[in-house]
C-alpha cells in the first residue's frame, strides 16, 4: 500500500512539473546581454554604475538612439527637435565647441535661447566620476535627494530645463512610446513596452558611460606604442613638475591618466572684491564650506583643443589665453585653493617656448579615433526608419 | 558486508571529522584583532582647518587645509622579539583629513595574543613597493608622484597657506616623496633619494587577549612637521617643495617625531 501511495505521488509530481514547464515557452523572454566595460591602461578599476542601472548591450544600443534622436524633446517639427546631440558633438568630445555654428563661441543655448548657466563639460570618461557631476557638482550620490544624484538624472533634467530642451516628460516618454520600433527596443532593454523617463533616462546613461577616450598619442606613449617629440616631452615635464606649470595635482598625468581629480578648486581667476563670488552656482553653494567661494570642477584636459572656450564661464577662448592665464594672471583671494601656490608670482611665469610646449603636450591629449569612432556616432537611421 | 562492519566504518568516519574540528578551532579562538584610528592635532588640540591660528618654530602664522598620506608596513614588535607584519589584506593604508572613512583602519589580519612592546610604521612607501599604477584608483592615485620626478606616490601632501614677510597669505604644499639630485636644476637629474622612513611609535606597548578588538590611536601633531630636529621656515623654502632634497630632508628628520599613541582598550 505505502509503495502505491508513494508512486502515485511521484506521479503526480511529474505531471505538475510538465504541465509548469509547459507554460515557460509561451511567455516573453527578457535576457538582456551583460556589457562589460574594459579598463584601459593605468585608468581606474572601480566604475561608477549605479545598482539599479547594468550596463546592457541592449541598453547601450537604446541609449545611442535615444542620444540622438531629437523627438526624445517630446517635439516632432522638424524646427523644434532637440536632443543630447545637439549640443554634445562627438567630433568635439561631446562638447558643442567654439566653432559651432548654431552656438556662436560656445555658448550653448537651450532650445528658447536661453542660454545655460556655464559653459559646457565633455561627456567623456564620466563612468569613472565618482565626485559629483557638472561644475559645482550638484548632481552626486552625496546630494540628499534621489533624484539628483548621477548620469540618469541629468537625462530627465536636460528634458525639462528651459536652457536645454524645455519639453516635459510626459510629453517625451509618450512620444517615444509611440514611434514604431522603441517599445520592442524597451522591452529587449528593460523587460517592458511601456516607456518610462526612468528607462529613456537610464538608456542614455548607459551609452554616454560607454563614451571612453583612452586612445591618444600620449596613452600610445604610456604604453610604449608611440614616442612623443622634444617639444611635446617637454610640455610633459613642465606639466608634472613643481618648477615647470604644476598642472598634474589637478589635473592628473601618469599616474592619473583620467588628466583630472574630478574635483573642485578655486583656480585664482577672481578677486574677493569684485563681486565676481556671486555665481549662485560655484562649488560652496552645494558644500556650503567657504572655502569653496570660486571654486568648480578641474576638467579633464582629454580633448581639451576641441572643447572651448574654458573656464566654467567660457572666459579664454583659447589654450593660449588659458596658459597664458596660468602663467602670468592669477588673482589672490582668500578663498584660492592652496594647490594654487604659484600665486605667489602671479602665476607660474613660463617662457614663451615653455608655453608653446605646454600646449605641444596637451594636444598630445587628443583621441582622434574616440573622436570619429561608429560606435560612438549618430545611427544611420532611428528605430522606426527615419534618418 | 555485515551491518557490524558498516556500523563501524560509519563511527570511523564520523570521529575523523569530529578530531579535524576539534585540531582547527582552538587556533581561531587564540587571535585578536586591532583597529588603528587616526587623529590630528596641533600643539595638544585637535586640528582645527582653514584658520590662520597656528604658529610654528620659525614664527610662521600659517592654516592647515588638508593631509594626505600613507603609511605602510605596520609591524607589531612583541616582547618576545618576535615581529608581527600587517600585510593580510593591505600594507599600504591612506589617511585622508577629509575623508573620515580613512580615519579608521579594521585591521583584517589574526593577531597572536601577549604582550607587544612597542609599534612601528613606515611613513611613505619603501622603494620596493613604491611603484607607479599600484593604485589605480582614487583618492590614492590622486597621489601619484611624477615619473621625472622619481615616480610613484607622495608619501604626504600637507597643503595650507603662511602669512609670509610682506603679510600676504600665501599657499604651500608641504608634498614629501622621492627626492632628486640634479646635475643642473631643475632640467638635469642624475639621481632619486627615498626618503620614506621609519617611525617608532613611543609608548606603545600594549596586550592583546582572546578576542579582544583592540584599538590604538595615532596621533599626528602637525607642530613637529616644522619644530624638531630642525626649524622649518615657510619664508626659506616656499610653498613647494617636491623638487627640494633640501627642504625634503629636514621634513622627513622631523616627521620621526611626529607621531604619538593612544592604547584605547
Amino acid at each position: 500500500m505505502k509503495r502505491f501511495i508513494l508512486i502515485s505521488m511521484t506521479f503526480c509530481l511529474l505531471l505538475i512539473i510538465t504541465f509548469c514547464n509547459k507554460e515557460k515557452p509561451d511567455e516573453i523572454i527578457y535576457q538582456p546581454t551583460p556589457y562589460e566595460i574594459e579598463i584601459p591602461f593605468g585608468f581606474p578599476t572601480i566604475l561608477n554604475i549605479p545598482d539599479d542601472n547594468p550596463m546592457t548591450v541592449e541598453g547601450i544600443e537604446l541609449g545611442r538612439y535615444l542620444f540622438y534622436d531629437g523627438r526624445v524633446s517630446g517635439r516632432s517639427h522638424p524646427d523644434s527637435l532637440m536632443s543630447c546631440s545637439t549640443c554634445h558633438k562627438q567630433e568635439n568630445s561631446f562638447e558643442c565647441g567654439i566653432n559651432n555654428p548654431d552656438f556662436p563661441g560656445g555658448f550653448p543655448h537651450g532650445i528658447g535661447g536661453k542660454p545655460t548657466p556655464h559653459v559646457m563639460l565633455p561627456l567623456i570618461n564620466l563612468v569613472w566620476n565618482h565626485s559629483g557631476y557638472l561644475w559645482n557638482g550638484f548632481i552626486s550620490n552625496e546630494n540628499p535627494k534621489e533624484c539628483f544624484r548621477n548620469i540618469e538624472d541629468l537625462v530627465w533634467m536636460g528634458i525639462i530645463a528651459e536652457h536645454e530642451m524645455f519639453s516635459d516628460t510626459v510629453r517625451a516618454k509618450t512620444l517615444i512610446q509611440s514611434i514604431h520600433g522603441y517599445p520592442e527596443l524597451f522591452l529587449k532593454a528593460f523587460g517592458s513596452e511601456t516607456i518610462t523617463m526612468k528607462n529613456i533616462s537610464k538608456a542614455i546613461a548607459q551609452f554616454i558611460r560607454t563614451l571612453i577616450t583612452a586612445n591618444s598619442k600620449f596613452d600610445k606613449y604610456m604604453r610604449c606604442e608611440e614616442q612623443l617629440s622634444p617639444s611635446e616631452l617637454n610640455g610633459f615635464v613642465l606639466f608634472t613638475t613643481e618648477e615647470g606649470a604644476d598642472c598634474f595635482h589637478c589635473h592628473g598625468g601618469y599616474g592619473n591618466p583620467l588628466f583630472t581629480t574630478n574635483l573642485y578648486y578655486n583656480n585664482g581667476k577672481d578677486s574677493l572684491f569684485t563681486g565676481e563670488f556671486e555665481d549662485l552656482r560655484d562649488r560652496f553653494h552645494v558644500s556650503g564650506d567657504p572655502m569653496d567661494y570660486g571654486a568648480y570642477k578641474a576638467t579633464t584636459l582629454r580633448n581639451i583643443e576641441l572643447t572651448g572656450p574654458y573656464m566654467h564661464d567660457g572666459r579664454f577662448a583659447t589654450l593660449d589665453d588659458v596658459i597664458e592665464f596660468y602663467s602670468h594672471h592669477l588673482v589672490w583671494s582668500p578663498y584660492i585653493n592652496p594647490l594654487m601656490h604659484h600665486i605667489a608670482n602671479n602665476g607660474i611665469q613660463l617662457t614663451p617656448n615653455e608655453k608653446e610646449d605646454l600646449k605641444a603636450f596637451i594636444k598630445t591629449l587628443r583621441d582622434d579615433e574616440f573622436l570619429t569612432n561608429p560606435k560612438f556616432s549618430k545611427p544611420d537611421s532611428f528605430p522606426d526608419g527615419t534618418k | 558486508m555485515s551491518k557490524k562492519n558498516i556500523v563501524l566504518i560509519n563511527l570511523l568516519i564520523f570521529s575523523i571529522l569530529i578530531g579535524c574540528n576539534k585540531n582547527n578551532q582552538p587556533e581561531e579562538e587564540n587571535f585578536a584583532n586591532l583597529t588603528l584610528k587616526f587623529a590630528h592635532f596641533n600643539e595638544g588640540k585637535l586640528l582645527e582647518f582653514d584658520t590662520l591660528i597656528y604658529e610654528n618654530e620659525a614664527e610662521n602664522q600659517y592654516l592647515v587645509n588638508e593631509i594626505q598620506y600613507l603609511i605602510s608596513d605596520v609591524i607589531l614588535h612583541k616582547s618576545d622579539g618576535n615581529d608581527i607584519l600587517i600585510d593580510d589584506e593591505k600594507d599600504i593604508f591612506y589617511i585622508d583629513t577629509d575623508i573620515s572613512s580613512t580615519h579608521t583602519w579594521k585591521i583584517p589580519d589574526k593577531l597572536p595574543l601577549g604582550n607587544y612592546s612597542s609599534i612601528s610604521f613606515t611613513f611613505g612607501i619603501c622603494e620596493e613597493k613604491n611603484q607607479s599604477h599600484i593604485f589605480p584608483n582614487p583618492p590614492e592615485s590622486f597621489m601619484f608622484w611624477p615619473e621625472k620626478l622619481g615616480g610613484g606616490y607622495h608619501y604626504m601632501k600637507l597643503n595650507g597657506k603662511w602669512l609670509t614677510d610682506d603679510n600676504t597669505i600665501i599657499p604651500f604644499n608641504f608634498h614629501l616623496g622621492i627626492g632628486q639630485t640634479y646635475y643642473s636644476f631643475p632640467d638635469s637629474i642624475t639621481g632619486f633619494i627615498q626618503n620614506y622612513f621609519e617611525v617608532l611609535l613611543p609608548s606603545s606597548s600594549f596586550e592583546l587577549t582572546e578576542n579582544q578588538i583592540k584599538e590604538i590611536e595615532i596621533f599626528m601633531n602637525i607642530e613637529n612637521w616644522f619644530r624638531n630636529p630642525n626649524v622649518y621656515d615657510h619664508d626659506v623654502y616656499g610653498g613647494k617643495i617636491m623638487q627640494n632634497q633640501e627642504a625634503m630632508k629636514k621634513a622627513c628628520e622631523n616627521g620621526h617625531n611626529v607621531f604619538t599613541v593612544k592604547i584605547l582598550n
